[in-house]
């Protein structure tokens, strides 16, 4: 029973107030350890994501439709580099962009042993529309149909840019005789409620626990799944770190970049950082005066000091972005007006009006102490409103709030979600509070969404990042990434292309448990 | 006795009505997800149509009397309605939890009811240093809040002190260790899981049945009839355990109806601390999620089980001191 020092590291952690971080290699030199080649089980330290089906599973943050993916399959997937095929090994698209066709995989098998066919596939497209998957939405999708046991068609609306990443690749595909005769699945968990054609098959959920057991599908049509059992356990965010280390766990995460620096020289547990895809913001009513004043918002951007706000809050290297969509995202625009740390031009934006603004924040949020000097600096008066999550929601949503705080994941996927913030059409959290109103904004994030050109699609998005950063209808403080601390000689996490799903910075991308 | 009745009628009418309007007083939506671990998604689409469908099924759309109607209606039929955040029934939800909470809060409250009772007459019979000594310790655990104590053993256990699990009610999908093993050793896991958390609320509650049973036994001391039973040639224990501890009782056996629901409140404490998946957990969860289904049967049933202990306590009160009659 020695008292390690890194065990009592550990203990302090939360107390320490600055600490250096050891600069991280990026992922692609902590990653890609060779794997031995069997393990017979990791463990992940979440949550309880509930009901482990596509319709009752959590969708309060990601872990639930990150779990789905383990037990179903969709019809395409991402790895490192971009989308990659999946249950359908190669697909046409229409010159109209209104028509793809899949061919399916051979062989593929349900957890049951039924066949999983093009009958499965349409079956779920219809299924969805009655019986939304609250993940990723549908309405794109105008109607479905059988080609062959092994072809489908899935016909759109209207030309939808990120189908083929968020619809083909976020939707799970459900067996067709399971849920055909089952009218409302958001009761339903009777049998096959869980079977899916995944690389894992449900063997057991703990309800009161929160805990998951998952077994590796012995006839996965990718080949032999390396890893025999999966768990997902929950367990408080504060001792995860510690579960890690003392073996109770093989992968947890912590938005703490100093954190590497107390596994430096641990042979077993590593540190993976992944792409700063969550990001720290500021949502602007941009109706209420003063804030409805351009060069109030950039007086408000100039006078912070972001970089010192990051390194103080994450502890790590700054990541400060003037856009939106983070460095590293593949659809970053590195040329998006910037505002350095300028006190002097702020006060020269305000012409010497001084002002009192309201500011919406988190309990635990310690962005507002620092913010708060640096804006009386420059002659407005932080107020910092300090409510749970539920009613700051509520207030974003009904317009009742001049500054919004607010810290969330998804900025790293397609960019289409600049356009739903902004229209109204993103019902969670973190959308709420998106007041702005561009008419070249609103159409070109039209127009983008439909664009089937790549090199069209990212000038356009390109200009709307632009047109963001000179407007700052959000005022970005800084991007994050996030530390996933893991059992080196059990599993290799990896970054997947704009995140998993859309902009999740999970690392246990299907990918890692297959041969490649 | 029928007064008494109609007073806790009465109450339990107010209860309900309060238990289906206080979660409704929170500012927020049980739509407004948020995540336990604060990671949370700015991913998820549900478009507005979806959102006004979700409301509907579950009757959010209705004006506020026509939620408390259909409200009354379920609970005429014991059925404590659909869980929002977990998409589960209430009742299967709080049938797994409860036995969590009971086990931990009947622990806590028989060894911090009869060790704190014991340490209080001991220390009342003998006084002098272990009188002192025993009111000092008392005193100051009086004095720490319930999360100071789970804090103080959660990190008193990661700075190398492995001897207890970091968290949960019991080890995960652990096999059945043999034949020997089975519930023998589960119970064995489950006890080892929840000492800790146990360890935590005994701590709390004791100094309060010390210090009350020490209070009460000391101004007994010097009582006509403890004379009487020294003067028969009775034994100090016999004469303490007899003829003191059964009229000091009474205040006590107050607290203890008293104590159950401040170890209601701190079981929620513990439990989030300790990760045990009892009440106080899923009603922690439930805040975060506006749930108000799973709010309301917490409360209702947590509110009448301090009602039923305290009419409990009231009926054993007559018995035990026939005086005070209804």
């Amino acid at each position: 029973m020695r008292i390690t020092r890194r065990s009592l590291a550990l203990a302090v952690l939360p107390l320490v107030t600055v600490a250096p971080a050891a600069s991280l290699p990026r992922p692609a030199v902590l990653a890609r350890q060779s794997t031995p080649a069997t393990i017979d089980l990791v463990r992940l330290g979440w949550a309880d994501v509930g009901v482990p089906t596509p319709f009752r599973v959590s969708t309060a943050g990601p872990g639930g439709p990150v779990l789905l993916t383990l037990l179903y399959d969709t019809l395409t997937w991402k790895d490192e580099e971009g989308i990659i095929p999946w249950l359908a090994t190669a697909w046409t698209v229409s010159a109209d962009g209104l028509d793809y066709t899949f061919d399916l995989a051979p062989g593929v098998q349900w957890h049951d042993g039924q066949p999983l066919t093009a009958e499965d596939v349409v079956f779920s497209f219809d299924y969805y529309v009655a019986h939304p998957y609250r993940w990723a939405s549908t309405a794109a999708v105008a109607s479905a149909s059988v080609i062959a046991p092994d072809q489908l068609r899935v016909r759109l609306a209207e030309p939808y840019a990120p189908f083929l990443d968020e619809i083909a690749g976020g939707v799970p595909i459900i067996p067709r005789h399971v849920w055909a005769g089952v009218a409302d699945p958001l009761t339903y968990d009777g049998p096959g409620a869980s079977v899916g054609s995944g690389p894992y098959m449900l063997a057991e959920y703990q309800s009161a626990d929160g805990a998951y057991q998952l077994i590796a599908n012995p006839g996965y049509f990718r080949g032999p799944v390396l890893v025999d059992e999966f768990q997902q356990l929950n367990t408080p965010p504060e001792t995860q770190i510690q579960a890690v280390q003392q073996g109770e766990l093989d992968l947890a995460y912590t938005p703490d970049a100093s954190v590497a620096g107390l596994f430096a020289d641990d042979p077993r547990v590593r540190v993976f950082a992944t792409a700063p895809q969550s990001i720290v913001r500021l949502a602007v009513n941009t109706e209420l005066a003063p804030l409805d004043r351009q060069e109030v918002r950039q007086a408000i951007a100039y006078a912070l000091n972001r970089a010192q706000i990051a390194t103080v809050v994450t502890r790590g290297e700054p990541i400060v972005g003037d856009g939106v969509i983070p460095p590293e995202s593949p659809w970053f625009n590195p040329d998006v007006p910037t505002y350095p740390f300028d006190p002097e031009r702020a006060r020269e934006l305000l012409g010497g009006e001084t002002y009192t603004i309201e500011m919406l924040a988190g309990p635990a949020n310690r962005e507002p102490e620092l913010m708060a000097p640096m804006l009386e600096a420059v002659g407005i008066t932080l107020v910092t409103e300090r409510v749970d999550g539920p009613t700051r929601t509520q207030l974003l949503r009904e317009g009742n709030f001049q500054l919004g705080l607010i810290q969330h994941i998804g900025t790293g996927g397609d960019p289409d979600f600049l356009r739903r913030w902004y229209a109204g059409e993103e019902a969670n959290d973190y959308a709420q509070g998106s007041i702005f109103t561009d008419p070249e904004f609103e159409q070109l994030a039209r127009e983008q969404a439909t664009m089937l050109d790549q090199a069209e699609r990212r000038a356009t998005v390109d200009q709307m990042q632009v047109i963001l950063a000179e407007e700052l209808p959000t005022i970005v403080l800084y991007h994050r990434r996030f530390y996933w601390v893991y059992d080196s000689t059990r599993l290799a996490p990896m970054d997947t292309w704009g995140g998993l799903l859309n902009g999740v910075p999970f690392v246990h991308n299907k990918l890692i448990f297959l041969t490649r | 006795m029928g007064w008494l009745l109609a007073r806790y009628l009465g109450l339990t009418i107010a209860l309900v009505v309060l238990n289906f309007a206080l979660p409704r007083l929170l500012p927020g939506d049980p739509l407004d997800f948020e995540s336990a671990t604060g990671m949370n998604a700015a991913v998820s689409t549900l478009t507005a149509g979806a959102r006004a469908q979700l409301r509907a099924s579950y009757h959010l759309d209705l004006p506020l009397p026509g939620q408390f109607w259909a409200y009354l209606q379920d609970l005429s039929r014991g059925d404590l309605g659909w869980s929002i955040s977990q998409a589960a029934p209430v009742r299967d939800l709080i049938g797994q939890r409860l036995p969590w909470t009971l086990s931990l809060m009947l622990t806590a409250l028989i060894i911090a009811g009869v060790g704190g009772t014991l340490l209080g007459l001991v220390s009342a019979w003998r006084g002098g240093r272990l009188d002192h000594l025993i009111v000092s310790a008392a005193s100051g655990l009086a004095a720490i809040p319930e999360f100071l104590v789970a804090i103080a053993l959660v990190l008193g256990r990661s700075g190398g002190l492995g001897w207890f699990p970091l968290h949960g009610g019991r080890s995960a999908f652990v096999a059945a260790p043999g034949a020997a093993g089975g519930v023998i050793g589960g119970l064995g896991d489950i006890a080892w899981h929840l000492t800790l958390p146990a360890l935590t609320l005994v701590l709390a509650i004791t100094a309060s049945f010390v210090l009350l049973t020490r209070g009460t036994v000391q101004s007994l001391l010097t009582a006509p009839y403890l004379a009487t039973a020294r003067a028969k040639g009775l034994a100090e224990p016999a004469v303490a355990l007899r003829h003191a501890f059964p009229n000091a009782l009474l205040p006590v056996l107050t607290l203890f109806g008293l104590r159950v629901g401040q170890v209601l409140g701190g079981a929620i404490v513990v439990e989030r601390v300790f990760a045990v998946p009892g009440l106080g957990l899923l009603a922690f969860e439930a805040i975060r999620a506006r749930d108000y289904p799973v709010l309301q049967a917490i409360f209702l049933l947590g509110s009448l089980g301090v009602l039923l202990v305290n009419l409990a306590v009231d009926l054993a009160y007559r018995w035990l001191e026939p005086r005070r009659g209804g």
